[in-house]
C-alpha cells in the first residue's frame, strides 16, 4: 500500500502528483480515499491490539480466584477502557476504513464527496484515543464505571471521566462527519447506470449504517454533555437529589447504544454478503429482501433499547413491549442468514480464507443471535442480567460476528489494495486458530453466566474457577493468533506474489475491473454501468 | 432533502452544489437531535420531551431509508 501508481485509464495524464507531498506529510494531509482507508484500517488494528492487551490483563487477573496482579479499581478501568477502545477505536474505525476504500470503488466514484473532511474525520481519532489512554495517568485513574458510563457513578468519578467524555465527543464528531460523507457520496456520486437497487450490498449496508450514525451519535453526545454539566456546572439531569433521574441516563444511553450495536454489525453483513456470492459463484440470493431486511433491522433497532434495562423497575407492560420487539428483530436477521445459506446452496464453492471467515461468521453470529433471543425473554434476562452470559452473547456477535467479517474482508480485498497475494496457508491457519481459541474463550462464559457469575468483577467465588481458567487460556491463544494476521499482511505487502486484477473468479463488483493495486486515482471518468 | 436530488449526468458544479445541500441537511438534523436531547430535559415533562425526540429520530430514519429503498 506504499506505491501510488497513477491511473491513466481516464484518457488524460496530469502532473499534480509531482507536487504531492511524500513521506509522513503525505499521510497527514492526504485527501485520497484509499490513503484514508489505509489509515483507518491500520489505526483500527493498532487499537484492536491495544484493547486486546487490556483484555489479556483482565483474563490474567481472572485466571484464578483472588486478586493477583491488579487492584479492583484498576480492574474496573481495564474493563471500561477495553470496551471503549474496542467499540470506538477498533470496530467502528475498521468499518469506516472498509467504507473509505470500497464505497467509491464499488459505485464508480472518483473519491468521497468531501475529501478534506474525510481527512479530518480520521485525524480526530488518534487525538481522541490519546485522551483515553492519558486518562490512566491522571489523578483518580481512568474511567471505571463500565463503557456505559451509568449515572450516578459517572457523575462522581474523577478527572478520567472528563477525558473520556471529551474523547467520546471527538469520536462522535468524527463518526458524524464520516457518515455525512458516506451518505453524500452514495447518493450523489454514483456512476451513470448505478441505480440504488444495483448497488453492491456492502454499499447498502453502509448507507443504512451512516443514517443510523447521524441519528444516534448526537444522542450520545447529548447524554455525555449532560453528564459533563452534572459533574461541573451544577445541573441535575441525572442526580436524584437535585430532582433528576439516573434511569433517564440509561434510557438516553441505550437509545444510542442499541442502534450502536447494529452500526457495528451492518457493515459486516455487507462484507459477508459480498464474499459469499463470490466464493459460491452465484449471485446473492434475494438481493431485494436483503435490502429490506437490513432496513427493517435498522428501524427496529430503535424500538428495543430497554431490553438492556429489564431490571431497573419498569412496568410489566414496558417489559413486554421491549421483549416482543427484541424477538421481532430476529425475523429480518433470520431472513439474512437464510439468504446467505441459500446463496451457498448448490453453488460451486471454494474455501479460500475470506470464505472461511464468512462461513465462520454465519455460524457463530447465528449462535450469538440465539443467545440474544434467550436474553430477550424478560424473566430469563432478569436472572442473566450482568452475568457472564451477556458477556458471552455480545462477544459472539461482535468478535465472531464483526471481527471475523472484517478479517474476511481484509483477505478478500488485500490483493486489490496492495497488488499482492497473501499467504493462503497462513490465512487458513489464522482462521482455524482464531475459530478454535475464540470458542475456548467465550463458550464457557455461557456456563459461567448460567451458574451466576457476575460480570465486571475482579474476583469470583471458587466454583467458577475451572471455566475461568479455560477462558483465560483461550484468550491468550486467540490474542497470539492475531499476530499471524499481522505477519501475513506485512509480508504480503512487502514481498507477496503479484496479484491479478481479479484474483477471485466469482467476484463481480466494480473494483475488480481495476488493476491490482488499484491506481491512486480511479474512475476519474465514471464508468457506465449496465 | 427535497432539493438535494442529484443528476448523474450533471456537471461537477451541480454535483458539488447537491453534495453541499445534502451535507447541510444532514448536519442540521444531527445538531437538532443533539440540542433536542438536552432541551427535552427542560420541558415540563422530560419523559414526554425525550419521547417526542425519539419519535422524531425514528421518523427521520424511516423517511431517509424509505426514500432510498423506493428508488
Amino acid at each position: 500500500m506504499s506505491s501510488i501508481p497513477h491511473d491513466h485509464a481516464g484518457g488524460h495524464a496530469h502532473d499534480e502528483h509531482a507536487h504531492h507531498p511524500g513521506g509522513i506529510m503525505r499521510w497527514i494531509t492526504t485527501t485520497n480515499h484509499k490513503d484514508i482507508g489505509t489509515l483507518y484500517l491500520w489505526f483500527s488494528f493498532i487499537m484492536f491490539l491495544a484493547g486486546g492487551c487490556l483484555a489479556l490483563t483482565i483474563r490474567t487477573e481472572l485466571f484464578e480466584p483472588g486478586l493477583q496482579i491488579v487492584d479492583p479499581e484498576f480492574f474496573n478501568s481495564l474493563t471500561t477502557l477495553h470496551g471503549l477502545i474496542m467499540i470506538f477505536g477498533a470496530i467502528m474505525p475498521a468499518a469506516v476504513g472498509f467504507a473509505n476504500w470500497q464505497v467509491p470503488l464499488m459505485i464508480g466514484a472518483p473519491d468521497m464527496a468531501f475529501a478534506r473532511m474525510n481527512n479530518w474525520s480520521f485525524w480526530l481519532l488518534p487525538f481522541a484515543v490519546t485522551l483515553l489512554f492519558t486518562s490512566f495517568f491522571v489523578p483518580g485513574g481512568a474511567a471505571a464505571g463500565g463503557w456505559t458510563l451509568y449515572a450516578p457513578l459517572s457523575v462522581q468519578a474523577g478527572m478520567g471521566m472528563d477525558l473520556t467524555i471529551f474523547a467520546i465527543h471527538i469520536m462522535g464528531a468524527s463518526s458524524i462527519m464520516g457518515s455525512i460523507n458516506i451518505i453524500t457520496t452514495i447518493l450523489n456520486l454514483r456512476a451513470p447506470g448505478m441505480t440504488m437497487m444495483k448497488m453492491p450490498l456492502f454499499v447498502w449496508t453502509w448507507l443504512i449504517t451512516a443514517y443510523l450514525l447521524i441519528a444516534v451519535m448526537p444522542v450520545l453526545a447529548g447524554a455525555v454533555t449532560m453528564l459533563l454539566t452534572d459533574r461541573h456546572f451544577g445541573t441535575s439531569f441525572f442526580n436524584a437529589a437535585g430532582g433528576g433521574d439516573p434511569v433517564m441516563f440509561q434510557h438516553i444511553f441505550w437509545f444510542f447504544g442499541h442502534p450502536e450495536v447494529y452500526i457495528m454489525i451492518l457493515p459486516s453483513f455487507g462484507i459477508v454478503s459480498t464474499i459469499i456470492p463470490a466464493f459460491s459463484r452465484k449471485p446473492l440470493f434475494g438481493y431485494a429482501s436483503m435490502v429490506y431486511a437490513t432496513s427493517s433491522i435498522a428501524i427496529l433497532s430503535f424500538l428495543v433499547w430497554a431490553h438492556h434495562m429489564f431490571t431497573v423497575g419498569m412496568p410489566a407492560a414496558g417489559q413486554l413491549f421491549f421483549m416482543y420487539m427484541t424477538m421481532l428483530i430476529a425475523v429480518p436477521t433470520g431472513v439474512k442468514v437464510f439468504n446467505w445459506i441459500a446463496t451457498m446452496w448448490k453453488g460451486s464453492m471454494t474455501f479460500e480464507t475470506p470464505m472461511l471467515f464468512a462461513i465462520g461468521f454465519v455460524f457463530l453470529f447465528t449462535l450469538g443471535g440465539f443467545t440474544g433471543l434467550v436474553l430477550a425473554i424478560t424473566p430469563v434476562d432478569i436472572q442473566l442480567q450482568d452475568t457472564y452470559y451477556v458477556v458471552a452473547h455480545f462477544h459472539y456477535v461482535l468478535v465472531a460476528g464483526s471481527l471475523f467479517a472484517f478479517f474476511g474482508g481484509i483477505y478478500y480485498w488485500l490483493p486489490k489494495w496492495c497488488g499482492r497475494m497473501y499467504n493462503e496457508a497462513m490465512g487458513v491457519w489464522h482462521f482455524w486458530l482464531s475459530m478454535i481459541f475464540f470458542n475456548i474463550t467465550f463458550f464457557p462464559m455461557h456456563f459461567l453466566g448460567l451458574a451466576g457469575m457476575p460480570r465486571r468483577v475482579p474476583d469470583y467465588a471458587t466454583q467458577f474457577t475451572d471455566w475461568n481458567m479455560v477462558a483465560s487460556i483461550g484468550a491468550f491463544g486467540f490474542g497470539l493468533s492475531q499476530l499471524l494476521l499481522l505477519y501475513n499482511v506485512v509480508t504480503c505487502i512487502r514481498s507477496g506474489p503479484p496479484a491479478p486484477a481479479k484474483p477471485w473468479e466469482g467476484a463481480d463488483t466494480l473494483e475488480w475491473t481495476l488493476p491490482s493495486p488499484a491506481p491512486y486515482h480511479t474512475f476519474e471518468t465514471p464508468p457506465h454501468v449496465h | 432533502m427535497a432539493n438535494t436530488r442529484f443528476d448523474p449526468a450533471g456537471d461537477a458544479d451541480s454535483r458539488r452544489a447537491a453534495s453541499r445541500r445534502t451535507a447541510l441537511v444532514l448536519s442540521s438534523i444531527a445538531v437538532t437531535f443533539f440540542a433536542g436531547v438536552i432541551l427535552a430535559q427542560y420541558s415540563g415533562a422530560p419523559g414526554v420531551g425525550i419521547a417526542v425526540l425519539g419519535f422524531a429520530i425514528l421518523g427521520f430514519l424511516i423517511v431517509a431509508i424509505g426514500r432510498n429503498v423506493r428508488k
